[in-house]
């Protein structure tokens, strides 16, 4: 491949993480390939954001078009083939978030294009691009290829390719006209919406406690709030158990939930699939309790114990009790 | 509204202990239980109630070898009005991009208002079928979707984005639309309810039909191939404390007062 | 001064034979319509062979009807109900007796005369006093202390009709001190012959004997008035259950421990239109007739554990609610009230309510007239689920049984696995054509949950240790199902019992031996085939009372011990005497009960897949409570013959902080760690 594309995803005028992500993994593989990076940024005004991406990105590629201002997956795909279209062995890198999984199958077919999503790591074999990536409930690792295609798309697990910023590229930017202008969208955006505020705020505790799927179907949620409780944290819990009506949505972490910030992170039951541990920023302590050795979630965490949670809870409290005396 | 949702049929590996097939390629799945995709349970309850809420006709398609019969009965019992079933053994080993292509040559032939599936489907965690269908048959599309109203030819809904935040989109008609799990409540499928459908045919659908043939499915059809997959090497990157209950929660309990929880 | 009598002196002009006629015809004509109407409605309801077994039937009525043998269970309340039932048995001749005086002044029932008159006259004068002190203690009793179980929430309120019935009364009582008062002042007899007819006329000493005449016949068409407006009032009232209460018990439901069948009277229930009850009409007769005889007591509900702790149901008002429906929909005059997309189940019984119950069957233990609940709710949840609209914590279980036979979602083939590797003891797993004396059902908790498999264990080690013949099924035994029939999913229930049925059929067994009241309940009860089935408790006792099993003091030590009867055991199969006699076979054990045992026994929130239930209401665990209740009597264990009600009371331990200062063991377990 010749050429690796990086997508810039904002939002409310912000850059985010993902872009840098992306990035990151573009800096591995470019030199292996001897491939070029470039950036494509898509927004309602270039301006206020390239500067920081004209110090990371040599060259930069921009549309403006004012209903870029939001993620429209219509839109992006227009403007993506408008910039792609005619071209031919690159990478188009974007990171895995909730708005690049609208995104990606549509734009891979419209371009013609190889897609593999979710992408946790990259790997060549016999000079050929392939992608690792995580199936059957995120247990088994699987190492893709994109069968020698000359275009490829993939997406980036959120916190798989940690970036180190350079400043130092001093790169310019290549505003193209919007293909937008004359084509009614079909999909418009309309506002956004905050989730139901509780009385816990689990964004800025310093100390959580998180269950997961693990905690079984019949659990006793008094027994995990009891164990916050003692070690003077907030109850966080993973997807299913919010699905099930356990906990309320606002106790939930991970992208779909509340990203948390905290110091401590004891993770009960919890497998870790991505959507789960990408709403852990920062570089908490991660303690997980877990009754499968191959739970994703070791690979995350500090300390780990494999272990019925059923029978370590109960005894954890205890042992904390006795230290607190 | 004639609404289309699409099914996916996998093995549940969610609980289960698992190894790998000989060759490499795969998982062993002769002991796994194969059921109907949990997202997908999302989508079949959303389109009934789409067709309860605003008047309609739900198809149910699946691309899955004839075990699967069991799953679109239930979505029959659901409340789908017909079912197809999709399938050749040159489908084995296909990728997301074939099940859409398969779903999209079907479809293309019939009317439809609104096409819901569900977003991701656990076994290969792709998340691209939905997406791509739209894309197939020229119609707008929308993935993580919790929230669906119809009005006026155009579908409003919600969907999620990170950190607790949702966006609310309007979008034109016919689309495809990729659910979020917990939308709904899904229903209850009881024996009876399965044994009144019992009768409905559901139509199996071949390849030729399709227009397609068999280098375009399965392997050979497919964009990504999995060369290799292998289990993660156990407790990888963390500490792992060993010992009795006992011993470990003591050992817990110490790391914690040590980073001055306690 | 001779006092005139009522039939000799006409009314306006009319003559008292003729008014008297009137009265009657028109109070007749009144209460035979309004009965039509109630009979109609019960007519168009779901049919329900309740016609045989006439001679069991007579004696329920005359032990319970008549003898009020469940009012005591509310001692003051109870007793105060059984005067005044015996006193409307006495004085049911009085009314006859004054109803003829409308005719004839000399009016008297056949053989009433001379000294059994007298007799009989004394008594009703008591009678009289005692019914009108009964009923004055009533309405103090509801105006003043106000006793909880009478209010109902919501705006259901009847509590009124309580007043005027009482009232009622009162006025029958004091109008015939009146009419026999009066005539007491010529005719004096001793006051302790008839103190009520004395004390009324000690009030009417200084009257003129005119007044007296006017008293005299007032008080007797007051009297007849009363009487008749109370009789028609009843019917139209919650006061129903005195016309009845006789028929609701002697129609009262004989097969315990049973869920009836989708549909009496059809041969295959699945090709029914719908399945369940979703109103009125599609419950069976008695069932509605159980609504009409509610009398808004509130023993059920005092007694429901989920009213307890704060769920959402309260079996009374499933009662209440259901009977005002019935009238107003199916009303006696005008034009039936238009719910409009209110729907009886689901809106006015709401669907909190339906999943809330544990089918424990306190509420039916407690009914003075067996009015019935678990059938009406389990018609109701099969309603509900056809539609789909099972509680989502419930989903699971139920898919994990209709795929793996368990609800707990493991392999079928690792059925057995607990019974490898005890010491001891080979558990033989038996194959088609085999033969053993006792085939022991270990069901899905026992053989997939840790915790229950240990029960399991120490069975298999008791029955190997005293030489019991035994085998277990392996993986082709199925969930039990008495929870899947109970929540409403015939379909499954069939599938599983079946399947339980073809596996008991071909391996040959005297007898099944479980230490699950649950899985012991089905078999016995629901299973439409029937095989000797005994539980643990039962085969303990016997192995005890045969000295094949000799226990030691040293597990126990002392401790004070109690036991929690399982309802499943207990209630709904009367075994309450066998766990006892085997825990009081223990050296040196104390043993103390609980203020709530034997048929009082309080639910810990039921077995089978009932475990996966999540109830968002509910202030407390019903585990909580119990293990509290517990530890009001200071008991160091809770002995229990059930491996949910370990599984709950366990937990409750835990939650409450009695670890460590209160164990819950099994039966079975006690029996094993106590053998010598």
């Amino acid at each position: 491949m010749k050429n690796i594309y990086v997508l810039a995803e904002h939002r409310k005028g912000t850059l985010r993480d993902t872009t840098w992500e992306a990035l990151a993994a573009a800096r591995t593989l470019a030199p292996q390939f001897g491939a070029e990076i470039t950036c494509i940024l898509l927004s309602n005004d270039a301006s206020t954001i390239s500067d920081r991406l004209v110090q990371e990105f040599s060259k930069v590629i921009a549309i403006e078009d004012p209903s870029l201002e939001t993620f429209n997956s219509d839109a992006c795909i227009k403007c993506l083939v408008s910039i792609l279209g005619d071209k031919s062995d690159y990478l188009l890198l974007m990171g895995n978030s909730n708005s690049v999984i609208e995104l990606a199958p549509g734009l891979s077919i419209t371009l013609d294009a190889a897609l593999a999503t979710d992408c946790f790591g990259f790997d060549v074999v016999d000079g050929a691009l392939c992608a690792l990536r995580q199936i059957y409930s995120y247990k088994v690792n699987a190492l893709v290829s994109f069968k020698g295609a000359a275009k490829m798309v993939a997406t980036l697990r959120s916190g798989s390719f940690p970036f180190t910023p350079t400043a130092q590229a001093g790169g310019s930017v290549e505003k193209m006209e919007s293909p937008l202008k004359s084509e009614k969208l079909r999909k418009v955006f309309v506002s956004y919406e905050e989730a139901e505020k509780g009385d816990v705020d689990i964004s800025t505790a310093e100390i959580i406690v998180s269950v997961g799927r693990g905690i079984g179907d019949e659990p006793d949620m008094d027994v995990y709030q009891s164990l916050a409780d003692t070690v003077g944290g907030v109850l966080a819990c993973s997807r299913p158990i919010v699905d099930k009506n356990l906990l309320p949505k606002y106790h939930q972490v991970g992208t779909s939930g509340i990203e948390v910030k905290p110091k401590i992170y004891l993770a009960l039951g919890i497998s870790g699939a991505f959507q789960h541990v990408g709403g852990i920023k920062g570089s908490p302590l991660i303690i997980a309790v877990n009754k499968d050795a191959r739970a994703p979630i070791f690979r995350v965490a500090q300390y780990g114990v494999v272990a019925d949670i059923n029978d370590m809870v109960p005894a954890l409290e205890e042992k904390i009790k006795e230290i607190k005396g | 509204m004639k609404i289309i949702t699409c099914m996916k049929w996998i093995p549940d590996t969610s609980e289960a202990e698992l190894s790998i097939a000989s060759g490499g390629k795969d998982i062993k799945k002769d002991d796994l239980d194969y059921d109907l995709n949990d997202w997908d349970r999302f989508a079949i309850e959303e389109a009934v109630q789409l067709k309860e809420k605003y008047d309609g006709e739900v198809t149910a398609i699946s691309v899955a070898p004839e075990d699967a019969e069991e799953m679109l009965r239930e979505c029959l019992a659901r409340g789908a009005d017909e079912a197809f079933q999709i399938w050749n053994d040159a489908f084995e080993g296909s990728d997301g991009f074939v099940i859409a292509r398969a779903l999209a040559e079907f479809i293309r032939k019939r009317p439809f208002d609104i096409i819901v599936t569900g977003t991701l489907a656990e076994d290969d965690g792709g998340g691209q079928v939905g997406g791509m269908l739209g894309a197939m048959l020229g119609v707008p599309s929308a993935t993580l979707v919790s929230r669906i109203e119809i009005a006026d030819g155009k579908a409003r809904f919600r969907r999620e984005l990170e950190g607790g935040l949702y966006e609310n989109i309007e979008m034109e008609l016919p689309a495809v639309i990729s659910v979020a799990t917990g939308l709904n409540e899904p229903r209850f499928v009881s024996i009876r309810a399965v044994r009144k459908v019992a009768s409905i045919d559901i139509p199996t659908v071949d390849l030729d039909e399709l227009g397609l043939d068999e280098s375009q499915v399965g392997h050979s059809g497919s964009r990504i191939s999995v060369e290799k997959v292998f289990l993660p090497p156990e407790g990888e990157g963390a500490e792992i404390i060993k010992g009795s209950t006992e011993e470990a929660a003591a050992r817990l309990a110490e790391i914690l007062k040590e980073k001055g929880v306690l | 001064m001779t006092i005139l009598e009522p039939a000799n002196v006409p009314l306006l002009g009319i003559p008292a034979p003729t008014i008297a006629l009137i009265i009657i015809l028109g109070s007749i004509a009144f209460f035979t319509y309004v009965m039509w109407k109630r009979i109609d409605l019960l007519k168009r309801c779901a049919p329900d062979p309740r016609f045989s077994d006439v001679s069991e039937r007579i004696k329920m009525t005359l032990l319970y009807g008549f003898g009020q043998l469940r009012q005591p269970r509310y001692f003051g309340a109870g007793l105060l109900h059984i005067l005044l039932f015996a006193g409307f048995m006495i004085l049911s001749l009085r009314s006859l007796t004054l109803i003829g005086r409308g005719f004839s002044a000399e009016f008297h029932l056949p053989f009433m005369t001379g000294a059994i008159a007298f007799g009989y006259d004394a008594i009703k004068d008591y009678t009289v006093l005692v019914v009108l002190g009964v009923c004055l203690i009533a309405i103090a009793r509801r105006a003043i202390w106000q006793p909880a179980r009478y209010a109902h929430p919501g705006t259901h309120g009847h509590e009124g009709e309580a007043f005027i019935i009482l009232g009622l009364v009162c006025s029958l009582m004091i109008t015939d001190m009146v009419y026999d008062g009066s005539a007491f002042i010529p005719h004096p007899e001793p006051w302790y012959f008839f103190p009520a007819s004395a004390l009324a006329a000690s009030f009417m000493k200084s009257a003129s004997p005119d007044t007296l005449n006017s008293l005299h016949i007032g008080g007797y068409w007051a009297h007849i008035l009363f009487f008749f407006g109370l009789l028609n009032y009843l019917p139209i009232s919650k006061h129903f259950h005195v016309i009845t209460a006789i028929p609701n018990v002697y129609f009262s439901n004989l097969k315990h421990g049973a869920i009836k069948p989708v549909r009496y009277g059809v041969s295959d229930w699945m090709e029914l239109e719908q399945c369940g009850v979703n109103d009125l009409t599609g419950f069976t007769w008695k069932h509605v007739l159980d609504f009409y005889s509610c009398a808004d007591c509130g023993r059920c509900s005092d007694n429901c554990p989920a009213n307890i702790v704060g769920r959402a149901l309260s079996p009374k008002m499933i009662s209440i609610k259901a009977r005002d429906y019935a009238y107003q929909k199916y009303p006696i005059f005008g034009s039936p009230k238009d719910f409009g997309a209110k729907k009886l189940v689901g809106d006015i019984i709401t669907e909190e309510e339906i999943w809330a119950c544990t089918t424990c069957g306190a509420c039916e233990r407690e009914c003075p007239i067996f009015i019935e609940y678990i059938d009406k709710i389990v018609d109701m949840r099969r309603y509900l689920l056809e539609q789909g609209a099972l509680p989502q914590s419930l989903q699971k279980p139920l898919q994990q049984i209709k795929k793996k036979g368990n609800a707990y979602g493991a392999v079928k083939g690792k059925r057995a696995a607990w019974s490898k590797d005890i010491e001891g003891v080979e558990v033989r797993e038996l194959k088609k054509g085999d033969t053993a004396d006792l085939l022991f059902f270990v069901d899905s908790c026992g053989s997939f949950d840790p915790r229950i498999q240990e029960i399991s264990k120490s069975f298999a080690r008791i029955l190997g240790r005293t030489s019991c013949d035994f085998g277990i099924l392996g993986q082709d035994e199925n969930d039990s199902g008495n929870e899947v029939r109970r929540i409403g999913e015939e379909g499954l229930f069939e599938q599983v019992s079946e399947k339980n049925i073809e596996a008991f059929e071909s391996r040959n067994f005297r007898q099944i031996v479980t230490y699950d009241p649950h899985a012991f309940n089905v078999i016995r009860n629901d299973y439409p085939k029937k095989f000797p089935i005994i539980h643990s408790s039962q085969l303990l006792s016997r192995l005890v009372r045969d000295k094949m099993l000799k226990f030691s003091g040293d597990y126990i030590g002392g401790r004070l011990v109690t036991y929690h009867d399982p309802c499943y055991l207990g209630r709904h199969n009367n075994i309450y005497d066998d766990p006892r006699f085997v825990i009081n076979s223990i050296p040196g054990l104390r043993f103390r009960e609980m203020e709530r045992c034997c048929s009082r026994s309080f639910c810990c929130s039921g077995g089978g897949i009932m475990l996966w239930y999540e109830n968002e209401q509910e202030t407390q665990r019903m585990g909580e409570k119990r293990v509290r209740m517990a530890q009001e009597i200071g008991a160091q264990v809770i002995v229990t013959a059930c491996p949910f009600c370990l599984i709950n009371v366990e937990d409750a331990i835990k939650t409450t902080g009695n670890e460590g200062r209160i164990e819950v063991i099994d039966l079975v377990e006690l029996a094993d760690r106590s053998m010598s």
